[in-house]
């Protein structure tokens, strides 16, 4: 390579890299900046309110999403999971909110059982992660119809009302339950000891084996975790939603895998921060707003979404290769 | 794996043991089936089966030959929609492009798996997401054109997926001669073996002279090539073109795919396996139904058929 290409790669190469580190930044405001040109009213406190609470329960699951794309994984079962789940809740036939711990602790409990077989399936199975967690995407999809028979009964206490849609303090109650677990996530990720061991089995299982790291539970942690946010977001958007039926949360998984590639996670694992992930859910939930108060038809948000994924996955495409 | 010879991967045994598998599992449903109705083994059944399986054959028939190459095409069930959409809408303004129109669909899926595969070359990013991307484009589009079955061809038209010849369905018979011409060429045609040898390795392919990147645009255009004609025959089965009737498809286009011992990653498996592949699935439906099973179960029996089959081949190719 002459000298001259080679400082125009590099060259390149620095501008690419700083696009792909305020490439988040950037388009937040740009976004917030067009829809208030749009709609004045858009950064009313309201308006803001009703974002937040709208977008807690995608980012609720793009936190567990994450994980498991930085172990260079992928989990396709999260919505279908989510559904189960509201289905569970269900289950109890409950009135009283003295049991929505109750709920809370089984939905978990479930959830943690479907991400450790996903887990399980990918690396004792050697089962790759889009056929394990496609199959158990079915397989939750047939024992809840066949438990519904198609149609969902029972009741809810109210309190999911007010968790997935309440306020406190002018601060939605699912915002506050995400801020928790984005802090808990957070620090586990980027300020614990097990956080690098994940970066590291996602940057290269092999050589983390050779450094003493047992990948393998590192990576089923990961699932564990995805599920588990997974059965967490779907109650909360139960709760938002206020009904349950058979689809809760449908198209959430792959809005998930959308979000992280957005903010920034690789697909080909070891990158990325939890910060991007969130802030990728904001910018896709900021999208769909802004289709609709454009009078857009709904359907367009499927359109740009399509373009959006393609466009953000290759600028940071480009971005590793070079 | 250092003794396997990778240059010849299919002639490296005389028959692909995942063959053999899928043959003894479909042999295992007939003899059950045989057991438990009276009704199932006659061969009116057996026309039905596959008849109705024809769909899925062209869906997987294309995702197959992405899979070869490396690829996946989450796309396949967005272009059935489209495509179904696209031939109902044309016809219903203009029946006298009928004959035509049938070519203009499968030159617009090809059209549509040639974008995925330009810009999976272009930008590098992995197809899951670009076909991800391309199938969200697609169903906003088709949705916004209409949000209900729409649009209407000939009558005569339905005689592609319900016409006989003798006792054999038309539908059936194309598809088979599909399979029949997509296994000669990828196993006696250079670019046939091109596709292997890509799907093993694009770089090494790559300097051995062989363009991967045409063989990658092929493979994605076929794909989109036998998903429009899936979609053609869902419009000829049902009339209209129906804004929804892929959705299914793309997840159901690989389950025979891997069934039939093709590798996710590329470079391996017989096209044979695939269509053994779907003749099992459309089978133990057929059974299913039969039994009076609930299609609730039959979901759940279609996950851990996907779990089984990829555990025990990846079982296999350990000890190999």
């Amino acid at each position: 390579m002459s000298e001259v290409s080679a400082k125009a790669t590099e060259k390149t190469t620095q501008q690419m890299a700083l696009l792909r580190q305020f490439s988040v930044p950037i388009a937040l405001v740009a976004l917030v900046a067009t829809a208030t040109a749009v709609q004045p009213s858009f950064l009313s406190p309201n308006n803001i309110q009703d974002i937040l609470t709208q977008t807690a329960p995608l980012a609720l699951v793009v936190l567990g999403q994450a994980f498991v794309i930085l172990v260079r994984g992928l989990d396709l079962s999260v919505a279908s999971l989510m559904a189960s789940v509201a289905v569970l809740a269900t289950a109890f036939n409950a009135t009283s909110n003295v049991m929505i711990p109750l709920i809370f602790a089984s939905a978990i409990l479930v959830s943690a059982v479907v991400g450790l077989i996903n887990g399980l399936l990918v690396i004792k199975r050697n089962v790759s992660p889009f056929l394990a967690t496609l199959a158990m995407m079915i397989v939750l999809q047939g024992i809840r119809f066949y438990y519904t028979q198609g149609a969902p009964s029972g009741s809810l206490p109210e309190g999911f009302r007010f968790l997935g849609a309440g306020r406190i303090a002018g601060i939605p109650v699912n915002v506050i339950a995400f801020t928790i677990c984005f802090a808990g996530l957070a620090w586990l990720l980027h300020k614990s000891s097990f956080g690098r061991k994940i970066y590291i089995t996602g940057g290269n299982p092999a050589s983390a084996d050779l450094v003493g790291i047992r990948s393998d539970r590192v990576t089923i942690t990961c699932y564990v975790i995805c599920s588990v946010m997974a059965g967490i977001a779907g109650l909360f958007l139960m709760g938002f939603v206020g009904t349950v039926d058979n689809w809760v949360g449908r198209g959430y998984e792959l809005d998930a895998i959308v979000a992280c590639v957005i903010g920034g996670i690789a697909l080909t694992g070891g990158r990325g921060t939890l910060w991007g992930a969130a802030a990728g859910a904001l910018i896709l939930v900021l999208i769909f707003n802004i289709v609709i108060i454009m009078g857009l038809p709904v359907q367009a948000q499927m359109i740009i979404k399509g373009i959006i994924i393609i466009f953000a996955a290759a600028l940071f495409a480009k971005a590793i290769q070079a | 794996m250092a003794f396997t010879n990778t240059n010849r991967p299919t002639r490296r045994l005389p028959l692909d043991p995942s063959l053999i598998v899928v043959a003894l599992l479909l042999a295992a449903v007939v003899a059950v089936g045989f057991a438990l109705s009276d009704r199932f083994g006659t061969t009116r059944n057996f026309m039905n089966v596959l008849e109705q399986a024809a769909a899925l054959g062209f869906a997987s028939l294309g995702q197959a030959l992405v899979v070869i190459v490396g690829g996946i095409d989450l796309s396949i069930g967005a272009v059935v929609t489209a495509s179904t959409v696209f031939m109902a809408g044309v016809v219903d303004l203009h029946p006298a492009l009928m004959i035509p129109m049938i070519f203009g669909t499968l030159l617009f899926g090809a059209a549509i798996g040639f974008l995925n595969g330009f810009a999976i070359i272009k930008t590098g990013v992995h197809p899951l997401i670009v076909t991800l991307g391309t199938a969200s484009i697609l169903n906003g589009t088709v949705l916004i054109y209409t949000l209900q079955p729409t649009g209407g061809v000939p009558f005569w038209f339905e005689e592609f997926a319900y016409g006989r010849l003798g006792v054999i369905p038309i539908s059936g018979l194309v598809m088979l001669l599909c399979f029949a011409v997509v296994w000669f060429l990828l196993r006696y045609s250079k670019t046939g073996r091109a596709f292997y040898a890509v799907g093993g390795s694009p770089e090494a392919a790559r300097l051995n002279g062989i363009q991967s990147n045409r063989i990658i645009l092929m493979a994605y255009s076929a794909g989109g090539f036998f998903a429009a004609l899936s979609g053609t025959y869902f419009v000829s089965r049902t009339g209209v073109g129906d804004p929804r009737i892929g959705d299914p498809m793309t997840l159901a286009s690989i389950t025979p795919v891997i069934l039939g011992g093709l590798v996710l990653g590329g470079g391996k498996g017989n096209i044979l396996g695939v269509l053994l592949g779907v003749f099992l699935i459309s089978l133990i439906s057929n059974l299913l139904n039969y039994m009076n099973v609930s299609t609730f179960i039959q979901w759940v029996i279609q996950g851990l058929i996907i779990i089984f089959a990829v555990s025990i081949y990846v079982q296999k190719c350990k000890k190999l």
